[in-house]
C-alpha cells in the first residue's frame, strides 16, 4: 500500500482518481489546488502525486517545480487535458515522472501510479541484479540467467525484460510498455509488442512450463514470477 | 555544376520550342520573312520587266534606224555601231542573202529567231547574257541588234544575295527572340507548375505565385489561389466539424467505459455478463483509439509543435525503426532489408519522425506477400535526403495515391488487412510539418504486383 496525493480541481475526476487508487489498496489524500496541494506534499509523507496539469491559483507545471525545489523526490503522474505532445515535453520537462491525457481510462491511470511506485522503490533499493522467478538478470554485466542456464537478448529484448521483470506480477499495458522501453509516445498497434513479446518469450519461458510472460487480454502483459 | 547557377536551371530547348511565346515569335517572324521575300520578288520582277521593256524599246528603235539604212550602207553602219565605244552595251550583226557573215561584233551562234527579242549567253569571258533582236530587211539581209542584260543579271543575284543574307541573319534572330521571349514565361510557368504539385500533394496553405504585372497568368494563378483557398476552408470545416466530433464524444465515451469498467469489477458478476463487458470495453477502447489518432494528426497538421525539433541523425532512426519492426516481419515471413544508410542529419521531431517511418514500415511489411522483401534506404539525392521504403505488395494505383493520405481511407486493401487507415494520413501530416515531400509510387513494372516505393523527400541537406 503507498500513500498518493491526488491535486485535481475538478471533483468528478478526481473522485475517480481517488476511487480507483482506493481500489487498488492504496492510502489516497486530495487537494482540489495547487497551493493547497504543495503545502500538503511538504507537510505529509507521500509515495507518489497524481497532478493537474491545469490548475487555478498556482498551475501544474508550478506545483511540480516548487517541491522538486523543496527536494522533495517522489514520483509525479501529471494529468492534463492539453493532450499536445509539446506539453507532454514540457510537463515532463518541469520535472514530471510520466503524463496522462484526459479523458483517461481509471485503470491506465492506477496502472501508471504502480509503475511509477515500484520504479521508486527499485531506486531506492539501488540494486544490480533482478530476480524473478527462474530469470536472473545482472543489470552491470548485461547477462542474463534462466534456471541457471545463460540467455543471450539483443539490447531492446533486455530492456523489454528488465522492465517487465522491474514489474513482476503486475500488469502493464502495451502502450506503456513502448513508451517506457522504446520511449516513443504513439500508439504501436497492439501486433508490434505481441511479437516483441512473444520473442522474448521464446528466449526464456524453459520447455513444458506456463510461459513467464502472461497476455492479460484487453489490458497488456504480466510478468508471473510464480 | 552548382545548382546555383542560373543556366543549370534553364529550360530545355524541347520545352522551350513548345512555348505559345516561341511559337508566336517563329510564326510572326516567319510571316516577317514571307512578307519581305514577297517585297523583293515584286521589287525584282517589277525592275527586270522593265529593264526587259527598256532593253526591248532599244533594240527595236536600233533596228528601225538599221533597216532605214540603205542596203549597200548596211555593212559600213553596222560596224560603225559595233566598234569599241560607240555603244558599249550594244552589239550588232548583219548577215547577207546567202547566209554568210558580213559585219558586226555579234555571232551568228543559232538559234536565229525572226522578229522577237531572245536571250543569248555567249559563255564566260565572251560576253554576258545579250538580248537580241533579228529583222529581216527588204533586200534579204538580216540585221541583228544585240545588248548586254548583265545588269538585270546583277539585279537578280543582289536581290538573291540580300535574301540569303536576311535569311542568315534573320533566322538565328526569329529563334533567339523566341526563346529570349519565352524563357521568362516558361519560368513562370515551371514555379506555377512546382506550386501546383505541391498543392496536389496535400499542401493547401500553399499559393500561386503572382508577379504583379496582371498579365493572362498573374490572372491565372490568382484564379487558381481564390481557388485553392476556398477548397482549403472547406476542408478545414470539415476537419473542424470531425475534429469536434472526435474531442466532443471522447470523454462521453470515456466515461461510458470507465463505467463499464468499473460495471466489470464488481462482486458476484455471472462470468458470461463480465466477459460482454469486457468485450464492449474493448470496442470502446478500439473507438477511443480511432478518436485519439484523429486528434492526433489535426496536432500535427496545425503544425504548433516544434519543442522537439532538433538535429536528428535520420540514417540511426531509421535503423532503430527497423529494429523495432524486425520481429513483426519475421513474423510475417517477410524480409525487411537495410539497404545504402547514408548519414545524413536533419532538423526533425525524431517522435514523429518515428512515428511516420513506423507507419511506413507497418504498412509495407502488411500488403508484403509473405516471402516478400521490404527495402528500406536512406540516400542523398542531388542535396535532398530521401527515405524510402520499397514494398512487394499490391501498390496503391496512381488514381488513388491522392486519396490514401485522406484520413480513413484504405485505398484498395482487403478488408481482411487490419489497419485504420489512419496510418497514411499520419505520414503525411508529419512530413506535412516538416515541409518534407510524401511520393507514393510503383515501386516496379510489374502490372500484376508493382508493389510500393514510399519516399520522404527531405528539403536542402547540408554535405557530411
Amino acid at each position: 500500500m503507498a500513500r498518493i496525493l491526488v491535486i485535481e480541481d475538478d471533483p468528478d475526476t478526481a473522485g475517480e482518481i481517488v476511487a480507483e487508487l482506493r481500489g487498488h489498496g492504496h492510502e489516497v489524500r486530495a487537494a482540489n489546488d495547487g497551493d493547497s496541494g504543495v503545502e500538503l506534499a511538504l507537510r505529509e509523507p507521500f509515495d507518489a502525486i497524481t497532478l493537474d496539469r491545469m490548475l487555478p491559483g498556482l498551475d501544474g507545471l508550478s506545483v511540480v517545480a516548487r517541491l522538486r525545489a523543496a527536494g522533495l523526490t517522489l514520483p509525479v503522474l501529471m494529468i492534463s487535458a492539453l493532450g499536445d505532445v509539446d506539453e507532454r515535453i514540457a510537463g515532463l520537462r518541469a520535472g514530471g515522472d510520466d503524463y496522462l491525457i484526459k479523458p483517461f481510462a481509471p485503470d491506465e491511470m492506477a496502472m501508471r501510479v504502480e509503475v511509477l511506485l515500484r520504479r521508486q522503490g527499485q531506486m531506492a533499493a539501488s540494486t544490480a541484479l533482478l530476480t524473478a522467478g527462474p530469470v536472473e538478470m545482472d543489470l552491470i554485466r548485461r547477462e542474463v540467467r534462466v534456471a541457471g542456464e545463460p540467455v543471450r537478448l539483443l539490447h531492446m529484448e533486455f530492456r523489454l525484460l528488465e522492465f517487465l521483470m522491474r514489474n513482476a506480477g503486475e500488469t502493464v499495458a502495451r502502450q506503456i510498455i513502448f513508451e517506457r522501453v522504446w520511449g516513443y509516445y504513439f500508439d504501436p498497434g497492439a501486433n508490434l509488442i505481441a511479437v516483441h513479446i512473444a520473442r522474448l518469450r521464446k528466449k526464456i519461458d524453459l520447455p513444458g512450463q506456463p510461459s513467464l510472460i502472461e497476455t492479460v487480454k484487453g489490458e497488456g502483459y504480466r510478468f508471473d514470477a510464480g | 555544376m552548382p545548382a546555383e547557377w542560373p543556366w543549370a536551371t534553364w529550360p530545355r530547348f524541347s520545352a522551350i520550342r513548345k512555348t505559345s511565346t516561341f511559337r508566336l515569335a517563329v510564326m510572326f517572324g516567319a510571316a516577317s520573312v514571307l512578307a519581305v521575300l514577297l517585297v523583293l520578288a515584286m521589287v525584282y520582277s517589277l525592275t527586270a520587266g522593265n529593264l526587259d521593256t527598256r532593253v526591248d524599246l532599244i533594240l527595236r528603235a536600233e533596228m528601225a534606224r538599221l533597216v532605214a539604212v540603205p542596203p549597200a550602207d548596211l555593212p559600213a553602219a553596222i560596224d560603225a555601231s559595233s566598234r569599241a565605244g560607240a555603244n558599249p552595251l550594244g552589239h550588232f550583226g548583219l548577215i547577207s542573202p546567202g547566209g554568210r557573215w558580213v559585219a558586226g561584233d555579234l555571232g551568228a551562234s543559232p538559234p536565229l529567231r525572226l522578229g522577237h527579242t531572245y536571250a543569248r549567253e555567249d559563255g564566260p569571258d565572251v560576253r554576258g547574257p545579250l538580248h537580241i533582236l533579228a529583222e529581216r530587211t527588204a533586200g534579204g539581209f538580216i540585221i541583228m541588234v544585240g545588248r548586254d542584260s548583265t545588269v538585270i543579271t546583277e539585279l537578280r543575284d543582289h536581290v538573291l544575295v540580300i535574301l540569303l543574307a536576311s535569311g542568315l541573319v534573320v533566322v538565328p534572330l526569329l529563334l533567339g527572340a523566341g526563346l529570349a521571349l519565352s524563357l521568362g514565361p516558361l519560368r513562370r510557368v515551371d514555379r506555377l507548375q512546382r506550386v501546383a504539385s505541391t498543392i496536389a500533394g496535400g499542401r493547401l496553405d500553399a499559393r500561386m505565385p503572382i508577379e504583379g504585372r496582371g498579365d493572362e497568368l498573374d490572372l491565372l494563378a490568382d484564379t487558381v489561389n481564390h481557388m485553392v483557398g476556398e477548397v482549403e476552408r472547406s476542408m478545414a470545416q470539415v476537419k473542424s466539424v470531425t475534429d469536434a466530433i472526435a474531442h466532443d464524444l471522447r470523454t462521453p465515451l470515456t466515461r461510458v467505459r470507465n463505467q463499464l469498467y468499473r460495471a466489470a469489477r464488481a462482486p458476484n458478476l455471472p462470468e458470461a455478463e463480465g466477459q460482454r463487458i469486457n468485450a464492449a470495453i474493448e470496442d470502446l477502447d478500439t473507438v477511443l483509439a480511432r478518436f485519439a489518432a484523429l486528434l492526433r494528426i489535426s496536432e500535427i497538421e496545425a503544425g504548433h509543435r516544434r519543442q522537439g525539433f532538433a538535429a536528428t541523425r535520420i540514417d540511426e532512426l531509421v535503423a532503430v525503426v527497423i529494429d523495432l519492426y524486425a520481429p513483426l516481419a519475421e513474423e510475417r515471413e517477410v524480409a525487411l532489408l537495410a539497404g545504402s544508410l547514408a548519414p545524413v542529419t536533419l532538423v526533425c521531431d525524431a517522435q514523429l519522425m518515428v512515428e511516420a517511418l513506423s507507419n511506413l514500415l507497418d504498412n509495407a511489411i502488411k500488403f508484403s506477400p509473405p516471402g516478400g522483401t521490404v527495402m528500406v534506404t536512406v540516400t542523398r539525392e542531388g542535396g535532398q535526403a530521401v527515405i524510402a521504403v520499397v514494398d512487394e505488395g499490391e501498390g496503391i494505383p496512381a488514381e488513388q495515391v491522392d486519396a490514401v493520405v485522406r484520413r480513413f481511407d484504405r485505398g484498395a486493401a482487403s478488408p481482411a488487412v487490419p489497419g485504420s487507415g489512419l496510418g497514411l494520413s499520419v505520414v503525411a501530416a508529419v512530413a506535412h510539418l516538416h515541409q518534407f515531400a510524401l511520393e507514393l509510387a510503383p515501386a516496379r513494372a510489374d502490372r500484376a504486383r508493382p508493389g510500393l516505393a514510399a519516399r520522404i523527400r527531405a528539403g536542402h541537406v547540408p554535405a557530411m
